[in-house]
């Protein structure tokens, strides 16, 4: 009796013990992984990453998959092209990333399993949102590493963290020091405190959500001078740099709002421009009622990447056009080139570099694609003007065996510079007028009427469209 | 008697459940939808301000309103605060408001993809009620096509020789994508002769148009939405200052472009076919 007895309690005990055991899996992996005394190895990378999990390898990745595009962007710019083998389904910069496989953590990990990458790095998000794909991964043997710094501060850690995963700590860290001395180059100085400028940053129309004072874009904001309205918001809860605010106080610092900064690119984002300026009582605000609204891609101002970089200029463009879009001056006779020419224009009507999302691929009929001039890489110190420039349509890009080319050196022709005045003004077409080199031009509506509007002159009755264009004659064109 | 009783008893229960899951033959409803926008004041200006026109023509009817667009329903409710029903929820929503008679009035500018949907979705209903109509979309038939052409033409600015009306429609993969050549057809069939009609997704393309502009030496071009509002599609697309949208598209190759970002829900002419097409709906003639 007292046999079978024991016999069943035992059954009993062991039951018990499998079920806790099975439900308490994840938090025994996760403890399990962080226990060194039962291993002796020496391990040349060990570090505890976002998620809790500690993380030892013993030599840097080979194969990685990442899983957010900001870290696939800080790979690519500390050097890990190569090892990066797979990228998540938003990854679309820089563009050599659209070259790679696409992985997506809403759908089966086998996909990943099979490739078996040395590393795949996520965020704590994905970790939260499909647990099971990630915790596949982990099972089949697979070290996941989570990350995402929350401020500012923790920035280089994270990218160090990265590097390290990577083999790239030198790369990264001449990285860091580069990225740290522009930042302090751009930052706004010499603006006297009663000319600085309110803004308000938007980070999500629903409920009129605005930024902390630690995160990313506040930071932007000091950066380029700003004076940040929102100061007294409250984090929507602890850690977030998403803060609550709503329309009744901003509405009440209206006056104090010289220019509204409205976070895109993502679904419950900040409103457009279209839509704040329709926004009952937003009249009010001083930055609507002037037209100065900017929408700014979240992936240059929010995102833990060095494109923060870009973001930063922008906002100086912004908020102080006078100084940051001022047109450099040249010889009159001095033969402008197409860097030039992008450059001047993206100044002159004070447009927002483009940023693409990610349907902006989906378009596979573009003449262009962003990032894709083989001359003009993302490392190319007027990259933005450029690629803002053909976005607008100011400038075509060449192709050329089925590469893209922009000539950025080439002088601008006459005929270029009558297009672009053409686009850039509401001008009625007047075509009655006789040009004596018409076989030579390619479009002689646009020419006439450039002419005709006394904007270009003809020279004994020619236009010489290939002839290249001074400064002067630029500056006659564009009323500079 | 005591078995008398209790039928009588169980009858009375049958009867009254039975007559409470009943429609109300009084009750008529009748369900505006469309694709929806999430900007404000093109919504008043189109939807908002058709319905009004539908709320003073059926004033037997109470109207409602449902979009397709879950996306746009969710970013309305979630920004604005505001409840869109989509077409299931608000068929449900007439189920348990026990209405008799419901008349479903798409906006749609033709029977495609999204009509198809829509009417699926309503035949599971079809049960709830006594009466379920479906209106026809915009572009239905001949009669359709030949009154689409009048009504837009009374937005029409004054054109000269060598000046054109390119319209944008919005295009499908649908086998009503053809609405859009036959509607140029009848422009040019009623004397509309530089009326042009382009799809952003579907054909014709802009490249087509601008192959009929170049042929008909047209020097001025002015833009307008073939869709019930202007939201996105016309500010962007058809008007915005990229690379791709027609305006800039149209000025690179020299057409002088002007703009007219108003949805044809706003035109009152095009708001009489619905009309019509909800009374030949409950008069039966769609059957």
């Amino acid at each position: 009796m007292i046999k079978k007895y024991a016999i069943k309690t035992w059954m009993e005990i062991g039951f018990i013990i499998i079920i806790t055991l099975f439900i308490a899996r994840p938090w025994i992996e996760k403890g399990l992984n962080r226990i060194t005394i039962f291993d002796t190895k020496d391990y040349e990378i060990d570090f505890v990453d976002d998620s809790g999990y500690r993380i030892r390898m013993k030599k840097p990745a080979d194969s990685v998959i990442s899983l957010y595009s900001a870290h696939t962007e800080n790979l690519f710019a500390i050097g890990a092209d190569r090892e990066v083998i797979g990228v998540g389904t938003h990854s679309i910069y820089p563009y050599e990333v659209l070259l790679k496989e696409k992985y997506d953590y809403r759908s089966d990990p086998e996909k990943v399993i099979a490739i078996h990458p040395d590393v795949v790095i996520i965020r704590p998000f994905i970790e939260r949102h499909s647990p099971d794909f990630v915790n596949s991964l982990r099972r089949s043997g697979i070290t996941v590493v989570s990350l995402y710094p929350d401020n500012f501060d923790e920035f280089d850690d994270y990218i160090m963290k990265l590097a390290k995963i990577v083999g790239k700590e030198n790369t990264a860290k001449k990285k860091l020091e580069g990225f740290h001395k522009e930042l302090d180059n751009l930052k706004v100085k010499n603006i006297d405190e009663n000319k600085r400028v309110g803004v308000y940053f938007e980070s999500s129309d629903r409920e009129y959500k605005t930024i902390t004072n630690n995160s990313m874009p506040a930071y932007a904001i000091e950066l380029a001078g700003g004076i940040n309205i929102a100061t007294d918001a409250i984090p929507i809860e602890e850690g977030s740099s998403i803060a609550a605010y709503g329309v009744e106080k901003i509405l009440e610092k209206a006056d104090e709002i010289d220019v509204y900064v409205t976070q895109r690119g993502v679904m419950g984002a900040g409103g457009n421009y279209h839509s704040i300026s329709i926004r009952p009582g937003f009249y009010a605000i001083k930055a609507v009622r002037n037209k100065r609204i900017l929408e700014i891609n979240q992936k240059i101002i929010s995102s833990p990447t060095f494109r923060f970089i870009k973001g930063v200029k922008q906002l100086r463009r912004t908020f102080y056009p006078e100084i940051y879009d001022e047109i450099q001056e040249f010889d009159e006779d001095h033969l402008i080139t197409r860097e030039e020419f992008a450059k001047i224009l993206v100044k002159l009507n004070h447009d927002v570099i483009f940023i693409p999302t990610s349907s902006y691929y989906r378009d596979d009929n573009k003449e262009h694609y962003y990032g894709a001039l083989v001359d003009v890489t993302i490392e190319h110190e007027s990259f933005d003007y450029i690629e803002t420039a053909i976005r607008k349509s100011y400038l075509k890009s060449e192709i050329i065996d089925n590469e893209e080319y922009f000539n950025p050196e080439k002088y601008v022709t006459r005929e270029e510079l009558a297009r672009v005045i053409y686009l850039l003004n509401d001008l009625e077409n007047k075509i009655d007028i006789i040009i004596n080199d018409e076989e030579n031009i390619e479009n002689i509506k646009i020419v006439k009427t450039i002419v005709s509007n006394k904007l270009m002159d003809l020279e004994n009755g020619k236009f010489y469209p290939k002839r290249n264009i001074t400064f002067e004659e630029l500056k006659k064109g564009l009323d500079l | 008697m005591k078995k008398i009783v209790l039928f009588m008893l169980l009858v009375i229960v049958i009867m009254s459940v039975v007559g409470c899951s009943q429609p109300d033959a009084d009750k008529k409803a009748m369900v505006i939808v469309s694709f929806g926008t999430s900007y404000a004041d093109t919504r008043e200006l189109t939807i908002a301000a058709t319905e009004d026109v539908f709320r003073e023509e059926f004033g037997s009817y109470d109207i409602y309103r449902a979009f397709t667009s879950q996306t746009i329903i969710d970013i309305l409710e979630e920004r604005d605060n505001i409840k869109v029903n989509n077409v299931r929820e608000v068929m449900e929503l007439l189920t348990k408001e026990k209405y008799g008679e419901v008349v479903v009035q798409p906006l749609h500018v033709m029977n495609g993809a999204e009509y198809d949907e829509m009417s699926s979705i309503i035949k599971e209903y079809e049960g709830n009620f006594n009466e379920v109509k479906i209106g026809k979309a915009l572009l239905s038939s001949v009669a359709d096509y030949e009154k689409t052409v009048e009504a837009l033409a009374t937005q029409f600015p004054e054109t000269k020789d060598g000046e054109a009306i390119v319209f944008m429609g919005h295009g499908t993969h649908h086998d009503a994508n053809a609405v859009y050549g036959t509607l140029e057809y009848v422009f040019h069939a009623n004397g509309y002769k530089n009326v042009f009609v382009g799809t952003v997704e579907g054909y014709p393309t802009l490249d087509n148009v601008i192959n009929e502009l170049e042929e008909n030496n047209i020097n001025k071009v002015t833009l307008m939405p073939l869709m019930i509002v202007a939201g996105d599609h016309a500010h962007n697309d058809m008007a915005g200052d990229e690379e791709d949208s027609w305006k800039v598209r149209l000025k690179e190759q020299g057409y002088e472009v002007e703009t007219y970002l108003h949805g044809i829900g706003e035109n009152e002419e095009i708001r009489k076919i619905y009309l019509t097409h909800a009374k030949k709906a409950i008069e039966g003639e769609n059957e």
